[in-house]
């Protein structure tokens, strides 16, 4: 009997390292989760704030559609710009 | 009953009508839940830390897991030097959490599900990081907007994009909150309608959808308060220690 009841104890032990491997990718899991969800936004805003800020700019100075256009694209690389200071985040931290 | 997915999401005054300066400042559903929110919270932390046993009880446990969170969020994120905004990031997550978890109650309403609450936490936070960098860096906080190692030819052209990219903070964080929980809601209140039109006979695969969903979306409440601490912390990184 005692083959079986170390056994046990080794499947205890084994069981218990497999939760704890487990629950640490979980949490992993999530921060990324976390990430993933941010990226998208980040690209719009950018582009919104930019074509926002080129609309206001054209009311002001009067050179519609000029300024839209090209805050517009601003705003694009403004968001690509994000996405990328995003992700070197990412790196950084895994 | 309403079938409208939209219409959890309506504002309507409870009591009294109040005009002051001509700006409709009346007591709403919204506020109502913002002031639930706020207490349950004030209970739930007042009764966790009114025992200090050496072993905690429930209550206890999670307040103090609660407070570990943030301090190591904190510290890993924006490092020593932002400890004394803590109370500030603290309040910030534990408002938005419940806000967000009390809307997953049933017949509630989700403050953060409409941009103009959240939109005024982002700006809040947006201007209050600008302030803390400018009084930390004075006027070197501006370096900010001048990264290293770009040719001068193309400085003025990055100048404007690093602009548009420190502007469109306030707008991601907030849409973000916002999207998240509307689209959430609207798709549960979505499934449910397909619950009742369906009926006994097609009505449970939505049915299992709407659960499925209802766990997702608990999550959702909370990686989204999650996720708005955090990049409060990191723009607070920022605006503390100015490296680029």
């Amino acid at each position: 009997m005692p083959d079986t009841k170390d056994f046990k104890t080794r499947l205890k032990i084994a069981k218990s390292k497999l939760e704890k491997n487990m629950n640490q990718d979980d949490e992993k899991r999530g921060s990324f989760i976390g990430f993933a969800f941010k990226l998208g936004t980040e690209l719009v805003a950018a582009v919104v704030v930019g074509t926002i800020i080129g609309f206001i700019l054209d009311t002001w100075f009067d050179t519609k559609p000029w300024l839209i256009i090209i805050f517009f694209f601003l705003g694009s690389a403004a968001g690509m710009l994000n996405v990328i200071k995003t992700a070197k985040r990412i790196q950084e931290e895994s | 009953m309403a079938t409208n997915p939209m219409h959890q999401f309506s504002v309507h005054r409870i009591g009294p009508e109040i005009k002051i300066a001509g700006i409709d400042l009346s007591f709403t559903n919204a506020s109502l839940f913002m002031v639930i929110s706020a207490f349950t919270i004030f209970v739930f932390l007042s009764l966790g830390t009114k025992e200090k046993n050496l072993i905690p009880g429930k209550l206890q446990l999670i307040s103090e897991m609660l407070y570990n969170f943030i301090a190591k969020m904190i510290s890993d994120t924006a490092g020593s030097k932002a400890k004394p905004y803590f109370p500030f990031i603290f309040s910030l997550f534990t408002f938005v959490l419940f806000c967000n978890m009390i809307g997953m109650l049933p017949y509630s309403f989700t403050v953060t599900s409409h941009i103009i609450v959240t939109l005024v936490l982002a700006i809040f936070i947006f201007i209050a990081v600008t302030v803390i960098g400018f009084i930390k860096h004075g006027l070197g906080y501006l370096k900010l907007f001048v990264p290293s190692g770009v040719p001068k030819l193309l400085l003025p052209l990055i100048i404007v994009i690093e602009i548009i990219s420190y502007l469109s903070r306030p707008v991601s964080l907030s849409v973000r909150l916002f999207a998240n929980m509307m689209a959430g809601h609207t798709m549960l209140k979505v499934f449910g309608g397909f619950v009742i039109s369906l009926g006994l006979l097609g009505g449970w695969l939505p049915l299992g959808f709407s659960v499925a969903l209802t766990g997702l979306e608990i999550l959702v409440a909370f990686l989204q308060a999650y996720v708005f601490a955090i990049l409060t912390c990191i723009y607070l990184n920022d605006a503390l220690n100015l490296h680029h």
